[in-house]
């Protein structure tokens, strides 16, 4: 295996890695479900790369305008949607993906169904760049979590109207989720424009939206770092195992069901991994192993 | 002064009429007890205050202000929080952990400062961490703060949920049959924690109850409603004296048996 | 009235009823369970692949193929409900788990099909009727386009005269009422459940198998359900009649749209609907406010 080959699959995983960050919040800890992720990442890859090329607009300021105009997408979505009870979000989300696609299928300005092409990638979505974006957004995203805007949004996904009880706008706090995870989508799809060099409205299928979701199933609902190696494993998995591709996801279909009946934390079991923690269970490792030889040497005194 | 008020409640779902002309006062610093038998309404008033459910007609004020074509968490916001009969604790979320979530109205740091982990954030997190420190010791939850909210025993659930209901600061307390569940020994405790709350926060309380021992210890008015019409108002030993309260309670025990 | 506007009521008509089989299965499971399945596509997809191994392979009659493949679709949608569902209804799981268990199964289904050696590739139905339309005066009539309609209607009849009419219809329609209650009231909520899927699932195939006539089978074709998703919203989430009516008027309105404007806008325009309906009336055509039980 060549570095560039390795490198590559890395800044993959980073760039699936975003959109995963904010599915995280949204669905691991907020309790909503999309199917429209893809369709954010669509806005984000088409609007920074014609920043880019049609503008000359530096990288990362089209990657930013590429994530906000998929949060403000996501707002109005949001607002028409979540404050209804029932799965009006999901199912706006569905709408939303397949008809984002249509749309660009359709704009000639984007290229239609052919997309846009010569997008630049030098010195854009390096492996460099992609990992600092991801350190930022994970930081970004603990923080928010690890503070009383991120005890709300836990509060709704378990139990609402509780949450409700206790004075949490309920509806603020979901559209609070949703654009996050939109910007989050457009940054990562800005990413991939600019990795691939080339887009095309048949990559962000609803299918892509499921696949990151599956990541966050995986990863354990409610775990950043379950995200984050979870990403990491889902993306190299498929690579090095070319004749499981078509398998893929067929196994992973199979899976997010059997981890729902058995295991619905998935992998980190809503845990973080953290420094801390490791060295936590080191200490207990030892001590542990410390007891069985100390009770080694009482056997051998006796 | 009135904290709460009902003035001609009324809730129809459909044909049914669950809470029919309902009308009464609390005076600040009272507990106030409603009973009645299952399917009275009780927990339909709850429901009502709360903004739960819509009001078909009638009002409730709330400190001289009206409580209607408000949202739930607007009406937690102006001071009125309440507990469920059906407990709805965060359950996945440690004890610790459903008491800080609630405290979030004590604290007003952005969504940036969360990010950036300046300005107020430090200062206001270590407020909110002192407070459920407090709520959790005062209701004798200190040494479950780091299990499970599901994994509790049923009798902490229900004063875990009356600790994250403090944490808002409330002014009206709606209790919803804390003490089921509980044996008496627990009722007892439960009774006298109850009082301490009211006289600690300065709180006003309106409580649905079963256990009568519980209602006649610690209330100071009672409300009888049966069938959603209201039947009777006074003290305790009024409403034990009362014909049409003993009617309905007689009448109780084929109708609980029927519905279960 | 022109002729062009004759023939598309004729032919929105036909596809909106084939909407209505389909979205009148996913509206069943959400009055009752109240979580959108989204499997119901693979069901729909499943269908439409033993329909047609059915005319293909085991060359049988072509009414017995739509028996077959109702059938299998039917046993396919109760097999799921038992491995995908009851654990998690058995164990009151939040309605979240049930909606990602639901994407679960059905990008199972989709894949399987794809990975196995039936592959990715389109299918064509055998011809089983000709092309030559009947025509009534100058409105050409398709004839699958007329057996869509016929076969559809008649299903729905049959399926609203059991609602209606029969026991389990009753305890289906307590059940969408209130869960708790009709337990209490001595229905058998695990019953009503299969019966669902199993109405939902054997509706499901007949639509697959009739969707695969129209146009071809392929592993995706369960996609098409998106519309009767959005069908279900524009007549009212949850009300049997609304998907019904909210379906029929999709298929009106698609029909109209790549007639008079153009076949690329007719799958922007479901959602270009679905916006609509979201900012004028949320509940849609027939839909009821329902409150909380706290």
């Amino acid at each position: 295996m060549s570095w560039d080959y390795v490198s590559g699959i890395l800044i993959l995983s980073g760039i699936n890695l975003m959109t995963v960050l904010g599915l995280s919040l949204l669905t691991g800890f907020t309790g909503l479900f999309s199917f429209g992720h893809a369709g954010f990442m669509a806005i984000g890859a088409y609007m920074a790369s014609s920043m880019t090329m049609k503008y000359g607009i530096p990288f990362f300021i089209a990657l930013l305008i590429g994530g906000v105009s998929a949060m403000l997408v996501s707002l109005v979505i949001g607002k028409l949607t979540l404050n209804l009870k029932g799965d009006y979000f999901c199912i706006a989300t569905l709408g939303f993906g397949e008809a984002t696609r249509l749309i660009l299928d359709n704009v000639q300005y984007f290229g239609g169904a052919r997309g846009l092409s010569s997008i630049p990638t030098q010195g854009t979505t390096t492996l460099f760049n992609v990992i600092i974006i991801n350190i930022v957004a994970v930081f970004v995203l603990v923080s928010i979590i690890r503070s009383r805007h991120g005890r709300n949004m836990v509060a709704i996904r378990e139990e609402e109207l509780a949450a409700q009880t206790i004075g949490i706008d309920v509806f603020k706090y979901k559209m609070m989720a949703l654009a996050i995870s939109a910007l989050y989508a457009g940054i990562s799809g800005g990413l991939l424009a600019h990795y691939l060099g080339y887009i095309q409205p048949i990559m962000f299928k609803m299918v892509k939206s499921t696949e990151l979701t599956i990541i966050v199933i995986f990863g354990g609902l409610g775990s950043v770092s379950g995200s984050v190696i979870g990403t990491i494993l889902l993306t190299f998995l498929p690579e090095i195992l070319r004749s499981f591709y078509n398998w893929r996801l067929v196994i992973y279909g199979a899976a997010v069901i059997l981890i729902m009946i058995t295991r619905p934390q998935g992998l980190m079991g809503g845990k973080e991994f953290s420094i801390k923690s490791i060295i936590k269970s080191a200490k207990k490792f030892i001590n542990f192993v410390r007891q069985r030889i100390g009770n080694k040497k009482e056997e051998v005194k006796s | 002064m009135n904290v709460l008020s009902l003035n001609n409640v009324t809730k129809r779902f459909g044909g049914l009429t669950a809470v029919d002309n309902v009308s009464f006062h609390i005076e600040q610093g009272e507990i106030f007890g409603l009973i009645g038998p299952n399917g009275a309404g009780k927990t339909t008033i709850f429901n009502l205050i709360t903004a739960i459910y819509s009001i078909t007609e009638g009002e409730i004020y709330f400190n001289d202000k009206k409580l209607q074509r408000k949202k739930p968490y607007e009406i937690a916001n102006m001071g009125v929080t309440r507990t469920f009969q059906n407990i709805r604790l965060f359950k996945k979320l440690t004890a610790y952990e459903n008491v800080l979530t609630a405290c979030h109205k004590s604290a007003d740091y952005n969504i940036f400062s969360s990010i950036m982990r300046i300005g107020k954030f430090k200062l206001q997190e270590r407020y909110l961490k002192n407070k459920t420190d407090g709520l959790l010791k005062l209701m004798g939850l200190w040494d479950y703060k780091d299990i499970v909210a599901s994994n509790l025993p049923y009798g902490l659930q229900r004063k875990l949920e009356i600790a994250r209901a403090l944490a808002l600061d409330p002014k009206l307390l709606l209790l919803d049959e804390p003490a089921a569940g509980m044996n008496p020994e627990e009722t007892i405790q439960l009774m006298e924690l109850i009082k301490e709350i009211r006289n600690k926060f300065d709180l006003t309380v309106l409580i649905i109850e079963h256990h009568m021992d519980l209602i006649m210890g610690v209330c100071d008015r009672i409300f009888v409603l049966n069938f959603g019409i209201p039947l009777a108002l006074g003290t305790p030993k009024e409403i034990q004296e009362n014909k049409k309260v003993i009617e309905a309670y007689l009448g109780k025990e084929e109708k609980t048996y029927a519905e279960d | 009235m022109s002729e062009l506007f004759l023939q598309q009521i004729i032919n929105g008509l036909s596809i909106g009823s084939v909407y209505a089989l389909m979205a009148v299965g996913y509206s069943l499971v959400y009055s009752i369970m109240n979580f959108s399945n989204f499997a119901h596509g693979g069901v729909i997809m499943i269908g439409a692949y033993i329909g047609y191994f059915s005319l293909t392979f085991l060359k049988v009659p072509f009414f017995i193929a739509f028996v077959l493949s109702a059938f299998g679709s039917g046993i396919l949608a109760v097999v799921m409900e038992k491995i995908v569902y009851r654990p998690l209804r058995k164990r009151n799981a939040p309605f979240l788990y049930f909606i990602i268990s639901a994407m679960g199964a059905s990008i199972f289904l989709e894949n399987v099909v794809i990975a196995s050696p039936i592959g990715p590739t389109f299918r064509s139905y055998p011809t089983v009727f000709s092309s030559e339309p009947i025509m009534l005066g100058s409105v050409a009539l398709g004839r699958i386009d007329l057996l869509m309609f016929v076969i559809s209607a008649i299903s729905l009849m049959v399926l609203v005269y059991i609602i209606e009419k029969t026991k389990i219809g009753l305890s289906i329609r307590a059940t969408s009422y209130s869960i708790k209650g009709s337990t209490l009231m001595g229905v058998n909520v695990d019953k009503v459940i299969f019966i669902i899927f199993v109405l939902g699932g054997l509706l499901a195939g007949l639509a697959g198998m009739l969707f695969g006539m129209r146009y071809t089978v392929y592993p995706q074709i369960g996609n098409i359900t998106t519309k009767s998703f959005i069908a279900a919203v524009f007549g009212g989430l949850g009300s049997l009649p609304g998907a019904v009516i909210g379906s029929v008027l999709l298929g009106l309105i698609e029909t109209m749209v790549s007639g008079y404007l153009s076949s690329q806008y007719r799958d922007l325009i479901a959602f270009a609907l679905l916006i609509l309906v979201l900012v004028v009336k949320p509940t849609g055509l027939m839909g009821k406010t329902t409150e909380d039980k706290a």
